[in-house]
Protein backbone atom coordinates (compact mmCIF):
# COMPACT_ATOMS: atom_id res chain seq x y z
CA UNK A 1 0.00 0.00 0.00
CA UNK A 2 2.49 2.44 1.06
CA UNK A 3 4.69 0.99 -1.50
CA UNK A 4 2.52 1.79 -3.82
CA UNK A 5 1.52 5.31 -2.94
CA UNK A 6 5.18 6.00 -3.59
CA UNK A 7 5.67 4.94 -6.65
CA UNK A 8 2.38 6.82 -8.17
CA UNK A 9 3.90 9.58 -6.18
CA UNK A 10 7.37 9.84 -8.34
CA UNK A 11 5.50 8.43 -11.66
CA UNK A 12 4.18 11.93 -11.80
CA UNK A 13 7.43 13.33 -11.83
CA UNK A 14 7.31 15.15 -8.32
CA UNK A 15 10.35 16.52 -6.80
CA UNK A 16 11.62 17.19 -3.87
CA UNK A 17 9.41 14.43 -2.08
CA UNK A 18 10.32 13.40 1.39
CA UNK A 19 11.39 10.17 1.69
CA UNK A 20 13.81 10.02 5.23
CA UNK A 21 15.29 6.23 5.19
CA UNK A 22 15.50 5.56 9.05
CA UNK A 23 17.42 2.37 9.97
CA UNK A 24 16.71 0.78 6.66
CA UNK A 25 13.00 1.34 6.92
CA UNK A 26 12.05 4.30 4.45
CA UNK A 27 9.26 6.21 5.97
CA UNK A 28 7.09 8.12 3.92
CA UNK A 29 5.27 11.10 4.85
CA UNK A 30 1.70 11.50 5.56
CA UNK A 31 -1.23 11.76 3.09
CA UNK A 32 -1.03 15.11 3.74
CA UNK A 33 1.99 16.17 2.98
CA UNK A 34 2.54 14.01 0.10
CA UNK A 35 -0.38 15.74 -1.46
CA UNK A 36 1.02 19.39 -0.63
CA UNK A 37 4.33 19.00 -2.16
CA UNK A 38 2.13 17.27 -5.28
CA UNK A 39 1.06 20.86 -5.59
CA UNK A 40 3.60 23.14 -4.99
CA UNK A 41 4.77 24.87 -7.65
CA UNK A 42 8.59 25.15 -8.30
CA UNK A 43 9.81 28.33 -7.48
CA UNK A 44 13.04 29.84 -7.48
CA UNK A 45 13.10 31.22 -3.74
CA UNK A 46 16.71 32.96 -3.46
CA UNK A 47 17.20 36.05 -4.77
CA UNK A 48 14.90 39.07 -5.60
CA UNK A 49 12.44 39.03 -8.27
CA UNK A 50 13.13 42.63 -9.89
CA UNK A 51 16.15 44.76 -10.38
CA UNK A 52 18.59 44.79 -7.60
CA UNK A 53 19.50 47.27 -6.60
CA UNK A 54 16.10 49.23 -7.37
CA UNK A 55 17.22 52.37 -9.15
CA UNK A 56 13.76 54.67 -9.92
CA UNK A 57 12.36 54.84 -13.38
CA UNK A 58 14.19 57.36 -15.03
CA UNK A 59 11.06 59.37 -16.19
CA UNK A 60 9.67 59.52 -12.74
CA UNK A 61 10.81 62.43 -10.13
CA UNK A 62 14.22 62.10 -9.11
CA UNK A 63 13.53 63.33 -5.52
CA UNK A 64 15.94 61.55 -2.57
CA UNK A 65 12.69 61.77 0.38
CA UNK A 66 14.83 59.16 3.19
CA UNK A 67 14.20 61.49 5.70
CA UNK A 68 10.39 60.46 5.56
CA UNK A 69 8.59 57.43 6.01
CA UNK A 70 8.63 54.39 3.71
CA UNK A 71 6.30 51.61 4.23
CA UNK A 72 9.76 49.58 5.13
CA UNK A 73 11.25 52.77 7.33
CA UNK A 74 9.92 54.98 9.93
CA UNK A 75 12.24 58.18 9.62
CA UNK A 76 9.80 61.09 9.33
CA UNK A 77 9.76 63.94 12.11
CA UNK A 78 8.21 64.00 15.15
CA UNK A 79 4.70 66.36 15.33
CA UNK A 80 5.27 69.47 17.19
CA UNK A 81 3.75 68.62 21.61
CA UNK A 82 2.07 71.59 21.23
CA UNK A 83 1.25 75.17 18.86
CA UNK A 84 3.69 77.27 18.22
CA UNK A 85 2.86 80.82 20.42
CA UNK A 86 2.86 83.75 18.00
CA UNK A 87 2.85 87.06 19.96
CA UNK A 88 0.75 90.17 17.84
CA UNK A 89 -0.72 89.87 14.65
CA UNK A 90 1.25 87.73 11.57
CA UNK A 91 2.25 90.88 8.90
CA UNK A 92 2.67 88.52 6.40
CA UNK A 93 2.78 89.44 2.09
CA UNK A 94 -0.87 87.97 1.20
CA UNK A 95 -0.06 88.67 -2.56
CA UNK A 96 3.00 86.29 -2.07
CA UNK A 97 0.46 84.06 -0.12
CA UNK A 98 -1.92 83.76 -2.87
CA UNK A 99 0.85 82.75 -5.26
CA UNK A 100 2.05 80.21 -2.62
CA UNK A 101 -1.18 78.55 -1.82
CA UNK A 102 -2.00 77.50 -5.72
CA UNK A 103 2.13 76.38 -6.35
CA UNK A 104 2.24 73.33 -8.14
CA UNK A 105 5.82 72.49 -7.26
CA UNK A 106 5.39 72.46 -3.48
CA UNK A 107 3.19 69.23 -3.13
CA UNK A 108 0.22 70.13 -5.36
CA UNK A 109 -0.86 73.17 -3.49
CA UNK A 110 -3.63 73.83 -0.97
CA UNK A 111 -6.26 74.08 -4.35
CA UNK A 112 -5.55 70.09 -4.43
CA UNK A 113 -8.00 69.84 -1.46
CA UNK A 114 -9.33 73.05 -0.53
CA UNK A 115 -11.36 75.88 -2.69
CA UNK A 116 -10.13 79.39 -1.69
CA UNK A 117 -12.04 82.00 -3.42
CA UNK A 118 -10.20 83.56 -6.29
CA UNK A 119 -6.68 81.65 -5.67
CA UNK A 120 -5.83 80.29 -8.93
CA UNK A 121 -9.09 81.35 -10.42
CA UNK A 122 -10.85 79.00 -8.45
CA UNK A 123 -9.59 76.56 -11.72
CA UNK A 124 -10.64 72.62 -10.52
CA UNK A 125 -10.96 73.05 -6.98
CA UNK A 126 -10.65 70.02 -5.11
CA UNK A 127 -13.01 68.69 -1.63
CA UNK A 128 -10.77 67.21 0.33
CA UNK A 129 -10.80 69.97 2.86
CA UNK A 130 -12.67 72.57 3.66
CA UNK A 131 -13.89 75.69 1.14
CA UNK A 132 -12.29 77.97 3.04
CA UNK A 133 -13.51 81.28 0.58
CA UNK A 134 -14.84 82.95 3.64
CA UNK A 135 -12.34 81.85 6.44
CA UNK A 136 -11.16 85.35 6.78
CA UNK A 137 -14.87 85.60 7.93
CA UNK A 138 -14.49 82.88 10.81
CA UNK A 139 -13.11 84.94 13.25
CA UNK A 140 -9.99 82.73 13.76
CA UNK A 141 -6.73 84.06 14.96
CA UNK A 142 -3.36 84.52 13.65
CA UNK A 143 -1.84 81.71 15.48
CA UNK A 144 -4.91 79.28 15.19
CA UNK A 145 -3.94 79.77 11.08
CA UNK A 146 -0.71 79.69 11.54
CA UNK A 147 -0.38 76.35 13.58
CA UNK A 148 -2.75 74.80 11.37
CA UNK A 149 -0.55 75.22 8.58
CA UNK A 150 2.62 74.80 10.07
CA UNK A 151 1.21 71.46 11.41
CA UNK A 152 -2.48 70.39 11.97
CA UNK A 153 -1.75 67.54 13.95
CA UNK A 154 -1.25 69.66 16.91
CA UNK A 155 -5.04 70.87 16.73
CA UNK A 156 -5.88 67.01 14.84
CA UNK A 157 -3.87 64.59 15.21
CA UNK A 158 -5.92 62.37 12.39
CA UNK A 159 -5.93 65.19 10.39
CA UNK A 160 -5.17 63.79 6.39
CA UNK A 161 -3.56 67.28 6.40
CA UNK A 162 0.52 67.54 5.62
CA UNK A 163 2.34 69.15 8.11
CA UNK A 164 3.76 72.11 5.67
CA UNK A 165 5.91 73.55 8.14
CA UNK A 166 7.24 70.73 9.82
CA UNK A 167 7.93 68.63 6.97
CA UNK A 168 9.81 71.64 5.07
CA UNK A 169 7.62 72.42 2.33
CA UNK A 170 7.25 76.03 3.60
CA UNK A 171 9.21 77.79 5.16
CA UNK A 172 8.08 80.36 8.31
CA UNK A 173 7.52 83.45 6.29
CA UNK A 174 6.27 81.92 3.54
CA UNK A 175 3.53 80.53 6.33
CA UNK A 176 3.30 83.82 7.40
CA UNK A 177 2.18 84.88 3.73
CA UNK A 178 -0.21 81.59 3.54
CA UNK A 179 -2.13 83.28 7.02
CA UNK A 180 -2.02 87.44 5.39
CA UNK A 181 -3.97 85.52 2.35
CA UNK A 182 -6.19 83.24 4.38
CA UNK A 183 -7.69 86.38 6.09
CA UNK A 184 -8.43 88.54 3.16
CA UNK A 185 -10.95 85.77 2.35
CA UNK A 186 -14.06 86.22 2.85
CA UNK A 187 -16.52 85.89 -0.17
CA UNK A 188 -17.54 82.62 -1.76
CA UNK A 189 -16.08 81.25 -4.45
CA UNK A 190 -17.19 82.64 -8.15
CA UNK A 191 -16.59 79.74 -10.37
CA UNK A 192 -16.31 79.76 -14.39
CA UNK A 193 -18.03 76.70 -15.11
CA UNK A 194 -20.24 74.13 -13.03
CA UNK A 195 -17.18 71.42 -13.41
CA UNK A 196 -15.22 73.81 -11.16
CA UNK A 197 -17.09 73.45 -8.75
CA UNK A 198 -16.31 70.50 -6.64
CA UNK A 199 -19.52 69.74 -4.85
CA UNK A 200 -21.09 69.88 -8.37
CA UNK A 201 -18.83 68.00 -10.37
CA UNK A 202 -19.97 64.23 -11.25
CA UNK A 203 -17.66 61.74 -10.00
CA UNK A 204 -15.97 60.12 -13.31
CA UNK A 205 -17.52 57.37 -15.21
CA UNK A 206 -15.07 55.03 -17.21
CA UNK A 207 -17.87 53.62 -20.18
CA UNK A 208 -14.84 51.64 -22.51
CA UNK A 209 -14.81 48.48 -23.14
CA UNK A 210 -11.88 47.72 -21.81
CA UNK A 211 -11.61 44.40 -23.49
CA UNK A 212 -11.84 45.82 -26.99
CA UNK A 213 -8.15 46.13 -28.39
CA UNK A 214 -8.88 49.22 -30.52
CA UNK A 215 -10.23 50.80 -27.10
CA UNK A 216 -7.68 49.52 -24.70
CA UNK A 217 -3.89 48.60 -25.89
CA UNK A 218 -3.75 46.94 -23.14
CA UNK A 219 -5.37 44.06 -24.99
CA UNK A 220 -2.29 43.48 -26.97
CA UNK A 221 -0.27 42.60 -24.16
CA UNK A 222 -2.49 39.22 -24.35
CA UNK A 223 -0.85 38.34 -27.66
CA UNK A 224 2.61 38.86 -26.54
CA UNK A 225 1.84 36.54 -23.37
CA UNK A 226 0.19 34.20 -25.92
CA UNK A 227 3.41 33.90 -27.68
CA UNK A 228 5.89 33.94 -24.89
CA UNK A 229 3.70 31.12 -23.38
CA UNK A 230 5.51 29.24 -26.41
CA UNK A 231 8.65 30.24 -26.44
CA UNK A 232 11.05 27.93 -24.69
CA UNK A 233 13.68 28.80 -22.06
CA UNK A 234 17.18 28.10 -21.49
CA UNK A 235 15.67 24.22 -19.67
CA UNK A 236 14.43 23.70 -22.96
CA UNK A 237 10.92 24.25 -21.33
CA UNK A 238 7.93 27.10 -22.17
CA UNK A 239 5.13 27.26 -20.63
CA UNK A 240 2.94 25.30 -22.87
CA UNK A 241 5.17 22.19 -21.85
CA UNK A 242 2.83 22.08 -18.13
CA UNK A 243 0.20 24.40 -18.96
CA UNK A 244 -1.07 23.34 -22.32
CA UNK A 245 -4.56 23.74 -21.49
CA UNK A 246 -3.92 27.73 -19.83
CA UNK A 247 -8.23 27.47 -19.17
CA UNK A 248 -7.29 25.48 -16.26
CA UNK A 249 -5.90 28.51 -14.91
CA UNK A 250 -9.00 30.27 -15.02
CA UNK A 251 -9.14 30.32 -10.89
CA UNK A 252 -5.46 30.72 -10.41
CA UNK A 253 -5.58 34.67 -10.42
CA UNK A 254 -8.52 35.55 -8.21
CA UNK A 255 -6.40 33.51 -5.21
CA UNK A 256 -3.37 35.93 -5.93
CA UNK A 257 -1.86 37.16 -4.18
CA UNK A 258 -1.33 34.13 -1.95
CA UNK A 259 1.20 33.85 1.09
CA UNK A 260 4.02 31.49 0.60
CA UNK A 261 5.65 29.43 3.43
CA UNK A 262 8.66 28.87 1.35
CA UNK A 263 9.63 32.36 1.26
CA UNK A 264 7.73 33.37 4.28
CA UNK A 265 6.33 36.36 2.29
CA UNK A 266 2.98 37.20 0.34
CA UNK A 267 3.44 36.34 -3.58
CA UNK A 268 1.57 38.51 -6.37
CA UNK A 269 0.72 37.20 -9.66
CA UNK A 270 3.88 38.93 -11.02
CA UNK A 271 6.66 38.36 -8.14
CA UNK A 272 5.36 34.41 -8.96
CA UNK A 273 5.77 34.84 -12.56
CA UNK A 274 9.16 35.93 -12.22
CA UNK A 275 10.22 32.75 -9.53
CA UNK A 276 8.07 30.32 -11.21
CA UNK A 277 9.41 30.43 -14.95
CA UNK A 278 12.91 30.83 -13.35
CA UNK A 279 12.31 27.80 -11.50
CA UNK A 280 11.00 25.84 -14.67
CA UNK A 281 11.94 27.11 -17.96
CA UNK A 282 14.79 29.13 -16.90
CA UNK A 283 13.24 32.29 -18.18
CA UNK A 284 14.68 35.71 -16.57
CA UNK A 285 11.38 37.66 -16.17
CA UNK A 286 12.23 40.31 -13.87
CA UNK A 287 9.36 42.45 -12.39
CA UNK A 288 8.60 45.66 -14.44
CA UNK A 289 10.09 43.97 -17.51
CA UNK A 290 7.59 43.68 -20.49
CA UNK A 291 7.90 39.78 -20.58
CA UNK A 292 6.46 39.88 -16.76
CA UNK A 293 3.39 42.39 -17.35
CA UNK A 294 2.21 40.72 -20.44
CA UNK A 295 2.31 36.99 -18.04
CA UNK A 296 0.09 39.29 -15.26
CA UNK A 297 -2.52 41.18 -17.75
CA UNK A 298 -2.89 37.43 -19.57
CA UNK A 299 -2.81 35.11 -16.45
CA UNK A 300 -5.45 37.19 -14.84
CA UNK A 301 -7.60 37.94 -18.27
CA UNK A 302 -8.12 34.39 -18.21
CA UNK A 303 -9.90 34.93 -15.00
CA UNK A 304 -11.69 37.90 -16.23
CA UNK A 305 -15.10 37.64 -14.48
CA UNK A 306 -14.11 35.04 -11.39
CA UNK A 307 -14.68 36.95 -8.24
CA UNK A 308 -11.58 37.65 -6.36
CA UNK A 309 -10.87 35.48 -3.34
CA UNK A 310 -7.70 35.23 -1.52
CA UNK A 311 -6.69 33.29 1.46
CA UNK A 312 -6.44 34.73 4.60
CA UNK A 313 -7.14 31.89 6.77
CA UNK A 314 -3.76 30.50 7.32
CA UNK A 315 -1.58 31.58 10.05
CA UNK A 316 1.08 33.16 7.46
CA UNK A 317 -1.21 35.26 5.79
CA UNK A 318 -3.17 36.32 8.74
CA UNK A 319 -0.13 37.52 10.04
CA UNK A 320 0.36 39.10 6.29
CA UNK A 321 -3.03 40.67 6.10
CA UNK A 322 -2.91 42.16 9.34
CA UNK A 323 1.06 44.11 8.55
CA UNK A 324 -0.87 44.56 5.37
CA UNK A 325 -3.73 46.77 7.02
CA UNK A 326 -1.14 48.36 9.02
CA UNK A 327 0.82 50.02 6.72
CA UNK A 328 -2.20 50.98 4.74
CA UNK A 329 -2.21 53.53 7.81
CA UNK A 330 0.92 54.23 8.09
CA UNK A 331 1.63 58.06 7.69
CA UNK A 332 4.08 58.31 4.54
CA UNK A 333 6.64 60.74 2.82
CA UNK A 334 7.14 64.73 3.20
CA UNK A 335 3.42 65.06 2.30
CA UNK A 336 2.51 62.55 5.08
CA UNK A 337 -0.37 60.92 3.55
CA UNK A 338 -0.95 56.80 4.62
CA UNK A 339 -3.24 55.34 1.70
CA UNK A 340 -6.11 55.06 3.92
CA UNK A 341 -5.72 58.74 4.09
CA UNK A 342 -6.75 59.31 0.10
CA UNK A 343 -8.87 56.17 -0.25
CA UNK A 344 -11.08 55.60 2.37
CA UNK A 345 -14.20 57.40 2.32
CA UNK A 346 -13.95 58.61 6.33
CA UNK A 347 -11.49 60.36 5.05
CA UNK A 348 -10.33 62.18 1.55
CA UNK A 349 -11.69 58.71 -0.60
CA UNK A 350 -14.76 59.54 -2.81
CA UNK A 351 -13.57 63.02 -2.96
CA UNK A 352 -11.49 65.23 -5.25
CA UNK A 353 -8.04 66.25 -5.22
CA UNK A 354 -8.17 68.59 -7.73
CA UNK A 355 -9.43 67.19 -10.75
CA UNK A 356 -9.19 64.02 -9.94
CA UNK A 357 -11.14 61.66 -8.23
CA UNK A 358 -9.65 59.39 -5.67
CA UNK A 359 -11.60 56.44 -5.56
CA UNK A 360 -12.21 53.97 -2.51
CA UNK A 361 -10.19 50.95 -1.59
CA UNK A 362 -13.23 48.91 -2.85
CA UNK A 363 -12.40 48.63 -6.33
CA UNK A 364 -9.11 49.76 -6.87
CA UNK A 365 -7.79 46.04 -7.52
CA UNK A 366 -9.87 44.42 -9.96
CA UNK A 367 -8.57 46.03 -13.06
CA UNK A 368 -4.69 45.61 -12.54
CA UNK A 369 -2.86 45.61 -14.68
CA UNK A 370 -4.59 48.43 -16.58
CA UNK A 371 -4.01 50.37 -19.38
CA UNK A 372 -3.10 54.14 -18.03
CA UNK A 373 -4.29 56.47 -21.60
CA UNK A 374 -2.52 59.27 -19.70
CA UNK A 375 0.54 57.23 -19.99
CA UNK A 376 0.02 55.08 -22.90
CA UNK A 377 1.39 51.89 -21.23
CA UNK A 378 0.17 49.12 -18.79
CA UNK A 379 0.93 49.13 -14.87
CA UNK A 380 0.61 46.49 -12.80
CA UNK A 381 -0.55 47.29 -8.82
CA UNK A 382 2.94 47.17 -7.58
CA UNK A 383 3.79 49.94 -9.76
CA UNK A 384 0.80 51.88 -9.29
CA UNK A 385 1.89 51.45 -5.46
CA UNK A 386 4.71 52.95 -6.48
CA UNK A 387 4.03 55.74 -7.84
CA UNK A 388 1.40 56.60 -5.01
CA UNK A 389 4.19 56.91 -2.98
CA UNK A 390 6.61 58.83 -5.33
CA UNK A 391 3.20 61.19 -5.79
CA UNK A 392 3.12 61.66 -1.87
CA UNK A 393 7.04 62.35 -1.68
CA UNK A 394 8.07 59.10 -0.49
CA UNK A 395 10.68 56.93 -1.63
CA UNK A 396 8.73 53.94 -3.31
CA UNK A 397 10.02 50.02 -2.77
CA UNK A 398 11.58 47.46 -5.37
CA UNK A 399 8.18 45.59 -6.76
CA UNK A 400 8.91 42.62 -4.89
CA UNK A 401 9.22 44.20 -1.26
CA UNK A 402 7.62 41.97 1.13
CA UNK A 403 5.56 45.43 2.29
CA UNK A 404 3.56 45.33 -1.00
CA UNK A 405 3.15 42.12 -0.67
CA UNK A 406 1.46 42.39 2.31
CA UNK A 407 -0.10 46.11 1.27
CA UNK A 408 -1.58 43.66 -1.80
CA UNK A 409 -3.04 41.11 -0.16
CA UNK A 410 -4.78 43.38 2.32
CA UNK A 411 -6.01 45.28 -1.07
CA UNK A 412 -7.37 41.86 -2.48
CA UNK A 413 -9.25 41.28 0.86
CA UNK A 414 -10.81 44.44 0.27
CA UNK A 415 -11.66 43.79 -2.92
CA UNK A 416 -13.24 39.94 -2.07
CA UNK A 417 -15.80 39.23 -4.65
CA UNK A 418 -15.43 41.77 -6.63
CA UNK A 419 -15.05 40.21 -10.66
CA UNK A 420 -11.56 40.13 -12.00
CA UNK A 421 -11.72 42.34 -15.06
CA UNK A 422 -8.15 42.89 -16.89
CA UNK A 423 -7.07 44.70 -18.43
CA UNK A 424 -8.61 47.96 -17.20
CA UNK A 425 -8.48 50.84 -18.39
CA UNK A 426 -7.76 54.25 -16.28
CA UNK A 427 -6.59 57.85 -16.98
CA UNK B 1 6.14 48.84 -35.98
CA UNK B 2 6.28 46.49 -33.87
CA UNK B 3 2.71 45.99 -33.20
CA UNK B 4 0.73 45.03 -35.78
CA UNK B 5 -2.14 46.67 -36.80
CA UNK B 6 -5.70 46.35 -35.47
CA UNK B 7 -8.44 46.22 -37.85
CA UNK B 8 -12.65 45.59 -37.74
CA UNK B 9 -13.90 44.49 -40.94
CA UNK B 10 -16.80 42.46 -41.21
CA UNK B 11 -16.19 38.74 -42.75
CA UNK B 12 -19.27 38.90 -45.22
CA UNK B 13 -21.97 41.63 -46.12
CA UNK B 14 -24.91 41.49 -47.82
CA UNK B 15 -24.43 43.56 -51.55
CA UNK B 16 -25.02 47.03 -51.67
CA UNK B 17 -24.39 47.24 -47.60
CA UNK B 18 -22.61 49.97 -45.71
CA UNK B 19 -20.81 48.17 -43.67
CA UNK B 20 -18.29 49.64 -40.57
CA UNK B 21 -14.07 49.54 -40.67
CA UNK B 22 -12.32 50.22 -38.07
CA UNK B 23 -8.42 50.34 -37.66
CA UNK B 24 -6.24 51.38 -35.13
CA UNK B 25 -2.33 51.44 -36.02
CA UNK B 26 -0.27 51.67 -32.79
CA UNK B 27 2.09 55.00 -33.25
CA UNK B 28 3.62 57.28 -30.54
CA UNK B 29 2.55 60.26 -32.84
CA UNK B 30 5.13 62.53 -31.58
CA UNK B 31 4.47 66.02 -33.00
CA UNK B 32 7.79 67.75 -32.94
CA UNK B 33 6.47 70.56 -30.87
CA UNK B 34 7.67 68.76 -27.30
CA UNK B 35 10.99 69.52 -25.99
CA UNK B 36 13.25 66.60 -23.84
CA UNK B 37 14.66 67.29 -20.27
CA UNK B 38 17.49 69.02 -21.90
CA UNK B 39 15.72 71.24 -23.98
CA UNK B 40 16.10 70.19 -27.46
CA UNK B 41 12.98 69.79 -29.31
CA UNK B 42 11.92 66.13 -30.03
CA UNK B 43 11.65 65.49 -33.84
CA UNK B 44 8.71 65.24 -35.47
CA UNK B 45 7.48 61.46 -35.94
CA UNK B 46 4.08 61.23 -37.35
CA UNK B 47 1.61 58.49 -39.42
CA UNK B 48 1.19 61.56 -42.13
CA UNK B 49 -1.35 59.41 -44.37
CA UNK B 50 -3.79 56.53 -44.00
CA UNK B 51 -5.44 55.19 -46.81
CA UNK B 52 -7.92 52.13 -48.09
CA UNK B 53 -8.60 50.60 -51.26
CA UNK B 54 -11.17 48.02 -52.10
CA UNK B 55 -9.83 45.59 -54.92
CA UNK B 56 -7.59 48.22 -55.90
CA UNK B 57 -9.71 51.39 -55.66
CA UNK B 58 -9.78 53.88 -53.31
CA UNK B 59 -12.62 54.13 -50.90
CA UNK B 60 -11.12 56.31 -47.99
CA UNK B 61 -7.99 58.46 -47.26
CA UNK B 62 -6.89 60.67 -44.60
CA UNK B 63 -3.97 63.48 -44.62
CA UNK B 64 -3.01 63.23 -40.77
CA UNK B 65 -1.29 66.11 -38.66
CA UNK B 66 0.70 66.46 -35.31
CA UNK B 67 -2.31 66.96 -33.38
CA UNK B 68 -3.78 63.65 -33.95
CA UNK B 69 -2.82 61.40 -30.96
CA UNK B 70 -0.78 58.47 -30.19
CA UNK B 71 -2.53 55.10 -31.61
CA UNK B 72 -4.82 56.75 -34.18
CA UNK B 73 -7.78 54.98 -34.90
CA UNK B 74 -9.55 55.80 -37.30
CA UNK B 75 -13.16 54.62 -38.50
CA UNK B 76 -15.11 54.48 -41.29
CA UNK B 77 -18.03 53.42 -43.39
CA UNK B 78 -17.43 51.88 -47.29
CA UNK B 79 -21.04 50.42 -49.28
CA UNK B 80 -19.66 46.59 -50.65
CA UNK B 81 -21.21 45.40 -54.32
CA UNK B 82 -18.82 42.72 -54.08
CA UNK B 83 -16.61 40.40 -52.99
CA UNK B 84 -12.93 41.11 -52.16
CA UNK B 85 -9.87 42.65 -50.46
CA UNK B 86 -9.99 45.90 -48.41
CA UNK B 87 -5.97 47.09 -48.38
CA UNK B 88 -4.85 49.78 -45.56
CA UNK B 89 -2.12 51.58 -45.78
CA UNK B 90 -0.32 53.49 -42.91
CA UNK B 91 2.81 56.13 -44.04
CA UNK B 92 5.24 56.88 -41.66
CA UNK B 93 7.36 60.35 -41.50
CA UNK B 94 10.39 58.34 -41.75
CA UNK B 95 8.97 56.89 -44.84
CA UNK B 96 7.98 53.52 -43.46
CA UNK B 97 4.82 51.89 -44.80
CA UNK B 98 2.62 49.59 -43.27
CA UNK B 99 -0.21 47.64 -44.85
CA UNK B 100 -2.28 45.01 -44.39
CA UNK B 101 -5.30 43.76 -45.75
CA UNK B 102 -8.83 42.24 -44.86
CA UNK B 103 -11.13 40.10 -47.31
CA UNK B 104 -14.96 40.01 -47.18
CA UNK B 105 -17.57 37.92 -48.72
CA UNK B 106 -20.39 39.78 -50.62
CA UNK B 107 -23.63 37.18 -51.00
Amino acid sequence: MKFNKCSAAFSLGVAGLLAVVAGGVMVFPTDALAQAKKKEAPLVTTGAASVTPWKRYSDWPQRDESKFNTLAKLASPPAPKEPKKISGPINGDAANGQKLVADRTRGGSCLACHVMGPAGNADLPGNVGPDLSEVGNAGREDEWLFNYVNDARVYNPETVMPPWGTHGLFNEQEINDIVAFLKTLKSPAKFRTVLDDPTKRPAPVESRDNLDDLQNPGMWMIEKAQDLWKVKGPTGSSCATCHANVAALKTWSVSMPKFEPRLDRVLGVEEFVYRHAKATTGADWLMQSNENTALAVYLRFISNGQPIHVDVSSPGAKAALARGKELSSRKLGQLNFACADCHDPSKAGLKWIRGQWLGEQKGQYDHFPTWRTSLQTVWDIRKRFQWCQVNIRADELPPDAKEYGDLELYLASVNDGLKMNVPGIRH
Amino acid sequence: MAEKPRLKVPKEAKKGEIIELKTLIAHVMETGLRKDASGAIIPRKIINKFTCEFNGKPVFSADIEPAVAANPYIQFNAKVDESGTFKFTWVDDDGTVTTTEEKITVA
